[in-house]
C-alpha cells in the first residue's frame, strides 16, 4: 500500500511541476498586468503544493513550515501588488 | 489502521492533483481576467488543502502545522481573489460577454 502511495506522490509531483511550467508561460504571455499577477499567484500556490508533496515524500514535517511561510508571504505580496496596481500607491 | 490512513491519503492526493490540473487548465482556457480568477481560486483552496489533508493523515507528527496551513489557505484564498478582482475592476478591465454588471452604478459615480 505504501509503495502505491509513494508512486502516486511522485506522479503528482511531476504533474505539479509541469503545471508550474504552464503557469510561468502564462505569466510571460499575460495580456495585462492583472493577468500576470493572477498567474504569479497561481505559481506560488503550486509551489506550496510542491512543498507539501515533498514533505509527504521525504516524511519530514519541516517542509510544512516552509509552506506555511511561503503561504503567508505570497498572500501579503499578492494583496499588496493588487492594491498597488489599482491605486498607483501602496499605502 | 495504517493502510486505511494510507488509502485515504491516496484518495486525497489524487483529488488534490485533479483540482490543480483543472485550475491550471481553467487559467489557460478562460477568456478574461475575472473568469480566470475563478479558476485559480480552485487550485489554491481545493488542490493544496486536499494535499494537506493527505499530509495530516499520513505524515508523522506534523498534523498540527498542516491544520494551521489549511486554516491559513481557507482564509487567504478568497481574500486574494477578491483583492485582485477589485483591482482589475478599478483598472477598468472589460468583462468579456458579461451578462450583467452589478457595479455599473458605482463606476458611473467614480467618473
Amino acid at each position: 500500500m505504501a509503495t502505491i502511495l509513494i508512486t502516486t506522490l511522485y506522479i503528482s509531483l511531476t504533474i505539479h511541476i509541469f503545471l508550474i511550467g504552464i503557469a510561468v508561460w502564462r505569466v510571460w504571455r499575460g495580456e495585462n498586468s492583472i493577468d500576470r499577477l493572477i498567474s504569479t499567484d497561481l505559481v506560488t500556490t503550486l509551489m506550496l503544493a510542491v512543498l507539501v508533496l515533498i514533505s509527504l515524500i521525504l516524511r519530514d514535517s519541516i517542509y510544512i513550515d516552509v509552506a506555511l511561510g511561503l503561504g503567508a508571504l505570497s498572500f501579503i505580496g499578492t494583496v499588496a501588488l493588487a492594491k498597488f496596481l489599482a491605486d498607483e500607491k501602496m499605502f | 489502521m495504517d493502510t486505511i490512513l494510507q488509502l485515504l491519503a491516496l484518495i486525497a492526493v489524487i483529488t488534490g492533483t485533479f483540482f490543480s490540473v483543472v485550475g491550471v487548465v481553467g487559467l489557460v482556457r478562460l477568456p478574461d481576467v475575472y473568469t480566470r480568477l475563478h479558476a485559480t481560486g480552485k487550485v489554491g483552496v481545493f488542490g493544496v488543502v486536499l494535499l494537506l489533508v493527505a499530509a495530516v493523515l499520513w505524515a508523522p507528527l506534523g498534523w498540527g502545522k498542516a491544520l494551521l496551513l489549511i486554516v491559513l489557505l481557507m482564509v487567504a484564498g478568497p481574500v486574494t481573489a477578491h483583492a485582485i478582482a477589485s483591482a482589475a475592476y478599478r483598472l477598468g478591465i472589460p468583462m468579456k460577454d458579461a451578462v450583467r454588471d452589478d457595479l455599473e452604478s458605482e463606476r458611473k459615480k467614480m467618473e
